[in-house]
C-alpha cells in the first residue's frame, strides 16, 4: 500500500558546495570541512612532541602538544563520540582552535553540494557535535562542528589542569633542590 | 495509491509493529515507505534509531518498538512516515512497521486511564479493537516514571 506524499519538509540543505575531509573512527565515517583542518599528522610523527596530561575530568583528552607557544589539546574522537576503542593513527590539527583530533584514518577528500540541518528529532550532544548531515555516495555522513570537540568550559577545565600540573612540577622541583 | 490528503478526521492508518496492531490518525501520515537503508551515526538522543533518505529528505527514524515493546523484524521493515509539528516548522519522522497497513474509518472511543500517554483512545474495526497512537507522544515518550528509555551513551 502507498500513500500520497504531502511534502511536509524540512531538513532543508544549506546550498553551498564545500570541500570536506572524510575520516574514519571505529568504522564510522565523518566529514569535516577541509578549511577547518590546519594539518594532518601521523601519531608516530607527533609522538615526541606529545605530553601526557594528568587529569581525570575529561578522559577523551590525555595528551597535549606545543605549537607556536600555544598548547593544543588532543581529543580522542572515538571517546568523544562514545565509539568503541580503536588505535588511532592520525591527528587532525584544527585551525583556529587549540585542539587536535585523533582519528583512525582518512578516507578521502570530497566535495559536498550541501549540508542538511540535523533533524530536530536529534536533541542530544550531537547538536553540538555536528553542523548537519551530508549525503555522499548513498551514505548519510555527519558533518563535524569543529568547536564541538571541546566546549569553552572544557578548555577552561583543561587549562586549569595544566596550571595545576605545572605548579606541582615546580613544587616537586623545589623540594628536590 | 490511497490519498491520505483527503482522509477525514475519522480516518486511520492501521499499522503493525512487530506482533501488535495499532491505529494512527491518517492526517498525521505522509506515506508508507518501502524498506530503505537505515543510516546510523553516533548520537545520544533516546529512541532515535537513525535516518532514512526519502524523496530528497533526510528523515529521522524512531525505534517505536522500544516503547511499544514489540520489535519489527528487520527483514520486513517498512517505514511509516508521519509529520511532527514544531512551533515554526513541520518535520517528517518515521517509525518501522511490518508493512501491512490499511486505511480504515471509525469513531475513537476513550481508553482506560491506565494506558500510557501515547495511547489516545481505542478504535474498533470489525471485530478488532486497536489502540490509537498519538505520534507526538509516542516519539517523545519517556517512560512511566518520567525517566528516559534505556539508551547507550552514544547510539549508532
Amino acid at each position: 500500500m502507498k500513500f500520497a506524499v504531502q511534502d511536509g519538509n524540512k531538513t532543508r540543505p544549506q546550498r553551498r558546495a564545500e570541500q570536506v575531509i572524510l575520516f574514519i573512527v571505529a568504522n564510522q565515517m565523518f566529514a569535516i570541512a577541509a578549511e577547518s583542518v590546519q594539518e594532518i599528522r601521523s601519531t608516530d610523527s607527533l609522538g615526541g612532541a606529545a605530553v601526557e596530561l594528568e587529569q581525570a575530568e575529561l578522559p577523551k583528552v590525555r595528551h597535549t602538544f606545543e605549537r607556536g607557544h600555544r598548547t593544543y589539546f588532543i581529543v580522542n574522537a572515538g571517546m568523544h563520540f562514545g565509539l568503541p576503542v580503536t588505535r588511532p593513527t592520525l591527528v587532525l590539527v584544527l585551525r583556529q582552535l587549540r585542539a587536535a583530533v585523533l582519528v583512525d584514518r582518512i578516507e578521502r577528500m570530497a566535495e559536498i553540494p550541501a549540508v542538511f540541518s540535523l533533524p530536530r528529532a536529534f536533541t542530544g550532544k550531537e547538536r553540538d557535535w555536528y553542523r548537519g548531515l551530508a549525503y555522499i555516495d548513498d551514505q548519510v555522513i555527519p558533518v563535524i562542528r569543529p568547536n564541538g570537540f571541546l566546549a569553552r568550559e572544557e578548555f577552561q577545565r583543561l587549562d586549569r589542569a595544566m596550571e595545576t600540573a605545572a605548579s606541582h612540577r615546580e613544587l616537586e622541583g623545589a623540594v628536590q633542590a | 495509491m490511497i490519498d491520505v490528503d483527503n482522509a477525514g478526521p475519522n480516518s486511520f492508518v492501521l499499522l503493525q509493529v512487530g506482533e501488535r496492531r495499532f491505529a494512527l490518525p491518517a492526517g498525521n501520515v505522509a506515506e508508507l515507505a518501502p524498506p530503505l537503508r537505515l543510516h546510523q551515526f553516533p548520537h545520544t538522543s533516546p529512541l532515535v534509531a537513525g535516518v532514512i533518505v526519502r524523496r530528497g529528505h533526510i528523515v529521522p527514524v524512531y525505534d517505536a518498538g522500544l516503547v511499544l515493546e514489540s520489535k519489527v523484524p528487520s527483514v520486513h521493515r517498512f517505514y511509516l512516515v508521519a509529520r511532527r509539528e514544531f512551533s515554526d516548522a513541520t518535520e517528517l519522522s518515521a517509525i518501522p512497521v511490518n508493512g501491512e497497513c490499511e486505511l480504515a474509518t471509525g469513531e475513537v472511543q476513550p481508553c482506560s486511564s491506565e494506558k500510557p500517554s501515547y495511547i489516545s483512545g481505542k478504535l474498533t474495526v470489525g471485530d478488532e479493537t486497536l489502540d490509537v497512537l498519538d505520534f507526538e507522544k509516542l516519539v517523545t515518550y519517556q517512560g512511566a516514571g518520567g525517566s528516559e528509555p534505556p539508551a547507550e551513551e552514544a547510539r549508532r
